[in-house]
């Protein structure tokens, strides 16, 4: 609760204290945690693990790009997270209905079939690539994302401790047994997806103003997806905080390593997913707890 | 019409099936025994084609005998996974079971790490040699040595371990293992030594196509994923652990492919395969499903 307020604060005042450099690197971190704790809405809730996120980061870019220019951008923000979540609305009742590994791989699939098709639909348009002018300054971008990754937080929160979180809890735990005391499993499946998409879109709008290009290979790249897994696997899916100290220590880690030695990177990248598996199943977040209970 | 009754698209239909049924059938002999979805599949295909490519450019040794070379070294591969996690997993039967749950997120820090380990080591310039690539024709039909190669040996090694499974002792143990693991073991078949020496032939399979593909393609440390998600796509379609119905989809895949670009244009590959991938996955997830459940 302290280290959220804490970082909170920190990137809303950041624009004021730091340098250009400073606001890049809160940019990121604000960004993975939204998407991390968006992600955990469906996944570490009801153990649906989703390898397909990137679609709905893609499709916010993507209806961002069509729309600034011709709407305010807030506007454009907010059709971004109403299009990937009406996106998960629209795919969420067959898809749902597959699980286990299943599941995981169809999302990924999925994602990466959007992917072709608009990177299909964008190059017989004869587009490679479109720029976009007129963006907001860095600061508002950044607050908006801060604004965001507050928002999923809260968000992750509030499920976690209502009946719907109980309910999605009870699919986790047995979904056949849930349905027979009269869970309404696919309802709560359908809007835990729902809600798990809808943060990402704006995420993936907010990210393309910012670097004001858009390139569909990159929009929807499936290393988002991956990324925003192994984030909230090695922070912990048991607890809120888990997913932020994921993002946290992954982004720092990234601006130590990723500009230099890329390839080390993701190796640390691996090596931290396959120890974390193995070794630490409650993530960063359950260690903590851990130290703390031990001091 | 006249292209594409002719026997130069079967033969390309056939060339690509043989491969994708001979990638796919080391997948589907790991998921099967050992419940595993190995995503880092393609890479071992990249392993084998970097063999091939460093065995003819270094000391002059033709794909032809590097087939047995990058064989081995996969094989190795495969025991160094098997001793390096499995030994730990028998030991600690809620580690088995937490690696069975994540085995597609772990094996994704595997693909990872051996990605960028090929990227640090051979760098990303995508390479290749030439061999067997006169052109021969033949009713009509022109084809190159090495595709000729390529379809003999993967069609003869899918037949191979067809005919093994069906005939010999240790196939009927390993067909028992994928069918019942518990009731196989009751009847005496050594599940370890089934898994340990199915982890090493299927890796030693991917490594053999690696060294197939090496012949017409081009090869970069990032090459194999493409590989995997066909695998996938292949023994979807097949029915996971069901070997023989995997190697027939491998060939339809190879077919559906080939057809399908001839009528449209090579663009839409990626959306061809994907589709397929999603669509199966969500008209059939109960009748692929059932198949998981019963391990």
């Amino acid at each position: 609760m302290i280290l959220g307020l804490a970082l909170a604060v920190f990137g809303v005042a950041v624009p004021f204290i730091g340098s250009p450099y400073m606001m890049g690197v809160v940019f990121q971190v604000a960004m993975w945690i939204a998407l991390a704790q968006s992600w955990s809405m469906l996944s570490a809730t009801t153990g649906y693990l989703s390898l397909g996120h990137a679609v709905f980061y893609g499709i916010g870019a993507y209806v961002c790009v069509l729309l600034t220019g011709t709407l305010p951008f807030e506007l454009a923000l907010l059709a971004a997270a109403g299009s990937a979540g009406l996106f998960a609305a629209l795919v969420g009742m067959p898809v749902l209905r597959v699980r286990g590994p299943y599941f995981v791989i169809l999302t990924y699939g999925l994602s990466e079939l959007v992917r072709h098709v608009v990177m299909r639909i964008e190059s017989a348009l004869g587009s490679f690539g479109r720029m976009i002018f007129d963006v907001p300054s860095t600061e508002v971008l950044l607050w908006w994302m801060v604004g965001l990754a507050v928002l999923a937080t809260l968000g992750a929160y509030a499920i976690r401790h209502s009946r719907f979180g109980a309910g999605l809890a009870a699919i986790r735990e047995d979904e056949v047994a849930a349905e027979t005391v009269g869970v309404p499993v696919t309802r709560l499946k359908l809007l835990a997806f729902i809600a798990s998409a809808i943060i990402p879109g704006a995420v993936g709008g907010l990210a393309l103003l910012r670097t004001s290009y858009f390139e569909p290979a990159q929009a929807f790249d499936p290393v988002i997806s991956f990324t925003i897994v192994t984030m909230a696997l090695v922070g912990g899916t048991e607890t809120v905080r888990g997913p932020i100290l994921g993002a946290v220590g992954f982004a720092l880690l990234s601006e130590l390593l990723w500009s230099s030695l890329p390839q080390l990177y993701m190796i640390v990248l691996g090596l931290t997913l396959i120890g974390f598996i193995l070794f630490v199943p409650k993530g960063l977040s359950g260690l903590l707890g851990r130290i703390g209970r031990a001091a | 019409m006249d292209t594409l009754l002719s026997g130069q698209l079967l033969f390309a239909a056939l060339v690509s099936g043989s491969l994708y049924a001979l990638v796919a059938l080391g997948l589907n002999l790991v998921y099967g025994t050992l419940r595993l979805l190995n995503i880092a599949h393609g890479d071992l295909v990249m392993i084998g084609a970097y063999t091939a490519f460093w065995m003819i450019s270094l000391f002059a040794i033709p794909p032809i005998l590097s087939l047995f070379i990058a064989a081995a070294l996969c094989a190795l591969l495969g025991w160094a996974v098997y001793a390096g996690l499995f030994r730990r997993m028998l030991a600690k039967p809620e580690l088995a079971k937490r690696v069975e749950a994540n085995s597609l997120i772990l094996f994704y820090g595997i693909s990872v790490i051996l990605q960028n380990l090929a990227a640090l080591a051979f760098t990303s310039t995508s390479r290749g040699y030439q061999y067997l690539d006169t052109v021969i024709t033949w009713q009509g039909i022109s084809m190159t040595g090495n595709r000729l190669l390529s379809l003999g040996v993967a069609a003869s090694v899918c037949f191979g371990a067809l005919l093994f499974l069906r005939f010999h002792l240790f196939g009927w143990g390993l067909r028992a293992v994928i069918q019942r693991r518990e009731a196989a073991q009751v009847v005496g078949v050594n599940l370890n030594r089934v898994q340990l020496l199915t982890i090493c032939g299927g890796f030693a399979v991917a490594g053999v196509a690696g060294v197939l593909v090496s012949m017409t393609e081009q090869i970069t440390p990032f090459m194999g994923f493409p590989f995997t998600i066909v695998a996938f796509v292949v023994i979807i379609i097949g029915g996971l652990g069901n070997i023989g119905a995997g190697v027939l989809a491998g060939f339809c895949l190879g077919l559906v492919e080939t057809y399908g670009i001839a009528l449209t244009s090579p663009g839409y590959r990626s959306i061809l395969i994907y589709g397929l991938f999603v669509g199966v996955l969500l008209v059939r997830p109960e009748g692929i499903f059932t198949k998981a459940v019963r391990s």
